[in-house]
């Protein structure tokens, strides 16, 4: 334990402490309330009983080690009590049903996300775990048959019926003897045990819930590259090494209990790629305990292979499953950092969006100049250097300034938003590329050149509140902009449409036949917890039918963590998700990203699914061309 | 006066491009042309109006600043108007050489000449996505051919000398002129052409429909002695290798046409052919994004437009 | 042995090029800036041939105050050093240019083992500066080369040539250029990035003599920026495609 200890102080600092009030709230409502074990409720209910009993039965370890001592004393006053013993009762019966399902569930259900788990281990914990609690039960029974009960009795029917099993005579005073101590013994034994396996999440999970990400999921900890007091040796460039793994890293690996919710929640492992959140932990922690080497083990592809790096989208599906607040895609990003800052080692088809980025400012090369070029015809002021801002300046993002697809969206966006009579202005060829697709990539120092040089633009031109239709511009304007210094009022398109619907300044007609369902995009729904605002567009427009997989619980469309730029091995993630979407036997493929967009139409043009995939700003801005009345002129 | 042209007889058709652009640069047209093999030349080049040529021997196998020596002496012994090379590799780098011995101006890639004091020209820049106009103050004007800037033809039955007159010599060489000479011919890397250097690609898309649809594909990149290459969309769904992939997580090509078949335009796709100088779009979809990147656009099926054009280049090449 | 690659700034075209009021030069406004990728060859062979062999690798450059951006991203990928003839902006012709390299090369106290250029810059594209500098310097050069390998004091060049590959075998100090294809150029790394920010960059000012090819102005070529010229519907439009390629001497 000691030794975890060290290990976890020795990791790179981040910092984690603020934000005390709602580290208590998480801390209430994931590890005593257990709100993501129960995101599955029948192992998450067997979980909850288990660990409730734990708690309400701490003291009878207690209890137990007095009456070893003592078999006529108890702890004053708890011991005495009628409705503790019958919360007593209740768990371990409990505690018993919740091992009884977690058998079941290994031995007989055994679902795919324990594939690569420490199997052997969980049954002999399984095993303690059943063994404490039925001594306990017996010991009671045994009590009661002997009258040494120090609680009223009744209370505890279980135990009651037991201890019928029990008559008032010698051999009855052995086994109460033998229960006792076979309970307290099985409890140190557990004790001694527990920090050798992953049943050490009792002891580290709440820690590392308490420690957990308060702020924007979707925001990635920045880099510093530009403080002159550090020397270049001990400037951090994600992990290369296990020594690089920052605290909060260590205690995650550590935190890990196999469970497997993460690999059945990942969209690369559901389409045969080598990523397995849960085999990505192991494999650190491993590498973590094995201790220093000289020279020390490279991560990957020491601990890691090189294609579990590059095979995550960012999708975040990972770690909204965790039940022990595990931060995976900080693990891939900083052992992403290290591949590509310091090794220039990545995906060689990624390399020219790399380049791109930084020297023609948008991740295809294309010609800035060209930006605006969606809206030259649609009347939409550019802002130049010394004009008055708009309330809201729309951010088109690369996709939507330079896809032919994606422009769609750009057009119906300004064109709703003139409609409702919306001050806005666009940047054109001085906006940039947020920046994004290098940071996802792991190129933190180009990132931040990018950060840097847009928050000086937005700020030189008065910018207060941004709108956006990419959901990666609008997590990166939102979430990590504030760290260089750009604060801004952001929303997505789909929430300032939305409200123009609800408030009367768009009125579009809906179509009662029109069958949509939604995809959430990852950065809008997980990343940023827009859910809604979408939904209610799709409502304004058609009838809305909801995916296997929706909200929170959204499949990847395959294009994130800069896999918009690079090549997909095994089966294509989008084809998977277009597959859901044919099932719902909707007409309409409804999205709210350019990238999604773009990777799903391709899914839809590949397969034979029969659907129109379409940006919701589409979807609204025809839905209100078809209510306006004709135009008398034309 | 007289104009010379360096005959590169690697490259037949740029040098009768180079002789066509010459003829009117002066009063008589010479022809320089280098090595032993050359002597059975000069016959061919009456027609484009030579009535000299001159062939240095003793300078094979090919060794630039050997052969720039030849082109120098030529220039003190018949003090030409200009000296004009083929805009290919070896024109370019004779006259450059000729250019530095003799120390005067050279404009490479010329599309016109207007003699005069100075000289006037149009030359291309930037591959050819820009033309500059620009002065040469030197004499003898020194200027190599853009490739395709004329179209190579011979002159009227009438006017053309009737014989060439053949006048072989021997340049004074030095040994730092043959410091550079071709060592060794050694056969090619890789068969066939590569995605990158190839002059012609013909890529298909999704439009293709299957990797057999590649057959028509594979043959008239092969009437034009170019490469194959296909869309994202294509090596996703294993038609082809990703070796194929043009685009930007694939190869990057700057062909001189490219013709894309069935493919949509993606900005994946337009970041990897941006660098062809023409390109033609096959595509069934009139609205297509393609359309609006492409110079040349044929509307309807790739199976039924793409045989048609490889019948008609076999038409053309055996008529 | 010690090797020098000369590099040019120029603009990273991408779109419809637009130029400037005077029409001398592209419009830069919107538009960000890098070096050929034949140059990029060349700076990626000289770090290989240093780390394989030893000695120094240097950069130079001829261009204005700005291009020294193009400077440290070769010290970033891992060039020694950096010599930067800083011009006023304007135009350079061919003479010029190999005149102020061919003297600043003189100038080192080591002087270069091998010289590498791009077999033609991206923007001038004039075939004829390293001939320029190499006949200055008295030293023998290889050019368009996609393959190269250092053997005692010479250097082994490959060159494609239609059908195959010509080889060369030239002693050093020589002067050779290079084309695209010739090695993969590396990825800056950020240590190696911030260490090339730190690195001195020696700036000499040369004087521009009046250039002997002279750039009036520069014209978009005829045709540039119209929509596509519709050749046909169908297989009836085989003819006007063969007369496209014809056109293009291909058929």
């Amino acid at each position: 334990m000691r030794l975890l200890v060290r290990l976890v102080r020795a990791g790179a600092p981040v910092e984690r402490t603020g934000d005390v009030p709602r580290r208590a709230r998480n801390e209430v409502s994931i590890v005593l309330g257990q709100r993501k074990l129960l995101q599955r409720v029948s192992p998450g209910l067997m979980h909850a009983f288990i660990f409730w009993g734990f708690l309400v039965l701490a003291p009878t370890i207690l209890i137990a080690l007095i009456g070893v001592v003592d078999k006529r004393a108890t702890l004053p006053w708890l011991g005495h009590q009628g409705w503790y013993a019958f919360l007593v009762d209740l768990f371990s019966v409990l505690v018993l049903v919740g091992v009884v399902a977690a058998l079941w569930v290994r031995k007989v259900h055994r679902p795919r996300r324990f594939e690569g788990s420490h199997l052997g281990e969980a049954d002999l914990i399984l095993a303690m775990i059943a063994m404490i609690a039925l001594t306990l039960l017996l010991w009671h029974a045994t009590r009661i048959a002997l009258g040494l009960n120090e609680w009223p009795r009744g209370a505890s029917p279980v135990a009651d019926a037991l201890s019928r099993l029990f008559a008032r005579h010698g051999a009855t005073r052995v086994l109460e003897r033998v229960f006792v101590w076979a309970h307290v013994l099985t409890i140190l034994t557990f004790l001694a045990y527990l920090p050798r396996s992953k049943h050490l999440h009792i002891a580290t999970a709440a820690v590392n819930v308490w420690f957990g990400r308060t702020g924007a999921p979707g925001r990635l900890e920045p880099l510093r590259f530009d403080d002159e007091n550090v020397p270049e040796e001990e400037i951090r460039f994600g992990a290369g090494t296990a020594a690089d793994l920052t605290w909060k890293q260590v205690l995650d690996t550590f935190s890990c209990t196999e469970c497997g919710r993460c690999q059945d929640a990942c969209p690369a492992f559901a389409t045969g790629k080598a990523l397995s959140p849960k085999l990505l932990m192991m494999g650190l922690r491993d590498q973590v305990l094995a201790g220093d080497s000289d020279p020390p083990t490279p991560l990957v592809p020491g601990a890691v292979s090189e294609e579990v790096v590059w095979d995550c989208v960012t999708c975040g599906a990972c770690v909204e499953a965790c039940p022990v607040s595990i931060e995976h895609i900080d693990h891939i990003v900083d052992l992403r950092r290290h591949l590509v800052m310091v090794e220039s080692s990545f995906p060689a088809e990624a390399e020219p969006m790399l380049r791109d980025v930084e020297r023609a400012s948008n991740p295809w090369g294309k010609a800035q100049s060209e930006r605006a070029d969606w809206a030259a015809d649609l009347g939409v002021r550019v802002l130049e250097p010394g004009d008055q801002a708009p309330e809201y300046l729309y951010w088109v993002g690369c996709a939507s300034s330079f896809d032919e697809r994606a422009r769609r969206t750009a057009e119906s966006t300004a064109k709703l938003l003139q409609a409702a009579g919306v001050d806005f202005a666009i940047l054109g060829p001085r906006e940039s590329c947020t920046g994004d697709p290098a940071r996802r990539m792991g190129n933190e120092y180009v990132f931040q050149a990018f950060a840097e040089a847009n928050v000086a633009t937005l700020d030189a031109a008065g910018v207060t509140k941004i709108v956006a239709n990419c959901p990666h511009c609008f997590n990166t304007l939102a979430n990590e902009y504030p760290d260089f210094g750009g604060r801004y009022e952001v929303v997505h398109h789909s929430e300032l449409l939305s409200s123009l619907v609800r408030d009367g300044r768009l009125s579009p007609r809906r179509s009662d036949g029109l069958s949509i369902t939604y995809h959430d995009s990852c950065y809008l729904a997980r990343h940023n917890d827009v859910l809604g605002q979408p939904r209610e567009l799709v409502s304004a427009v058609g009838e809305p039918v909801e995916m296997k997989r929706s909200g929170k619980s959204t499949f990847c469309c395959g294009a994130g963590g800069a896999h918009m730029w690079m090549e997909e091995r095994a089966k294509p993630i989008n084809l998977e998700r277009v597959r859901e979407a044919a099932e719902t036997g909707a007409d309409t493929l409804a999205v709210a990203c350019p990238f999604c967009t773009v990777m799903l139409d391709d899914g839809v043009q590949s397969g034979d699914a029969d659907l129109r995939v379409v940006d919701v700003a589409v979807l609204l801005a025809e839905a209100v061309e078809a209510e306006r009345p004709a135009d008398p002129v034309s | 006066m007289s104009t010379l042209v360096f005959i590169d007889r690697a490259d037949a058709e740029l040098s009768a491009q180079a002789l066509t652009f010459a003829r009117g640069l002066g009063d008589e047209l010479h022809a320089a042309l280098m090595g032993e093999a050359a002597a059975s030349a000069p016959d061919d080049l009456a027609a484009y109006g030579v009535s000299v040529a001159h062939i240095a021997e003793g300078v094979d196998p090919y060794a630039p600043a050997a052969w720039a020596q030849a082109i120098v002496e030529l220039v003190e012994r018949t003090a030409p108007a200009a000296v004009v090379g083929p805009g290919t590799d070896r024109g370019n780098e004779v006259l450059a050489h000729v250019a530095a011995r003799i120390d005067q101006p050279m404009a490479a890639n010329c599309v016109s000449l207007t003699p005069g004091d100075p000289a006037t020209l149009t030359r291309v820049r930037w591959g050819g996505s820009l033309l500059e106009e620009a002065r040469l103050h030197g004499a003898p004007m020194l200027v190599t051919v853009a490739p395709h800037a004329v179209t190579a033809e011979t002159v009227a039955p009438g006017s053309a000398p009737a014989t060439v007159s053949a006048s072989p010599f021997t340049p004074a060489l030095s040994d730092a002129d043959l410091v550079v000479q071709v060592s060794e011919r050694a056969g090619a890397l890789a068969a066939g052409v590569s995605l990158t250097d190839a002059e012609v690609v013909v890529s298909g898309g999704r439009g293709v429909g299957s990797a057999a649809g590649f057959e028509v594909i594979e043959e008239l990149a092969g009437l034009l002695g170019g490469a194959v290459g296909c869309s994202r969309a294509v090596t996703s769904a294993g038609w082809r290798p990703h070796t194929d992939q043009v685009g930007q997580t694939g190869t990057k090509i700057s062909p001189e046409i490219y013709i894309a078949c069935g493919i949509s335009g993606a900005t994946q796709h337009m970041a990897g052919c941006k660098g062809a100088k023409k390109l033609l779009a096959i595509n069934p979809d009139g609205e297509a994004s393609i359309f609006a990147s492409a110079d040349y656009a044929v509307i309807g099926d790739l199976h039924e437009i793409v045989p048609a054009i490889s019948a008609e280049i076999r038409k053309a090449r055996s008529g | 042995m010690n090797v020098l690659v000369c590099v040019k700034r120029v603009p990273l075209t991408g779109g419809k090029i637009v130029l400037t009021e005077d029409e001398r030069a592209i419009s830069t406004r919107h538009l960000g800036f890098t070096i050929s990728p034949h140059e990029e060859c060349g700076a990626e062979e000289a770090i290989r041939l240093v780390e394989a062999y030893g000695g120094t690798s240097t950069v130079l450059t001829l261009g204005p105050p700005e291009a020294e951006e193009q400077l440290r991203d070769m010290m970033a990928i891992g060039v020694d050093r950096a010599i930067h003839l800083v011009s006023d902006g304007g135009e350079w012709d061919p003479q010029a240019t190999a005149a102020a390299i061919a003297a600043a090369i003189r100038a080192q106290p080591a002087s270069p083992d091998l010289i590498l250029f791009g077999n033609e810059s991206a923007d001038a594209g004039n075939y004829q500066v390293a001939i320029r500098v190499a006949h200055a310097l008295g030293l023998p050069c290889v050019t368009g080369v996609k393959g190269l390998s250092v053997e005692g004091g010479a250097v082994r060049c490959e060159q494609e040539v239609p059908g195959g590959r010509d080889l060369y075998e030239v002693p050093m100090p020589a002067v050779v250029t290079v084309k695209e294809g010739l090695n993969l150029p590396r990825y800056p790394s950020v240590p190696g990035r911030l260490r090339a920010k730190r690195k001195p960059v020696e700036a000499l000012s040369p004087e521009r003599p009046d250039p002997l090819l002279e750039m009036v102005r520069l014209v978009l070529p005829p045709g540039s920026g119209k929509r596509a010229e519709v050749l046909g519907r169908g297989p009836e439009a085989a003819p006007a495609v063969v007369g496209v390629l014809r056109e293009l001497g291909l058929v």
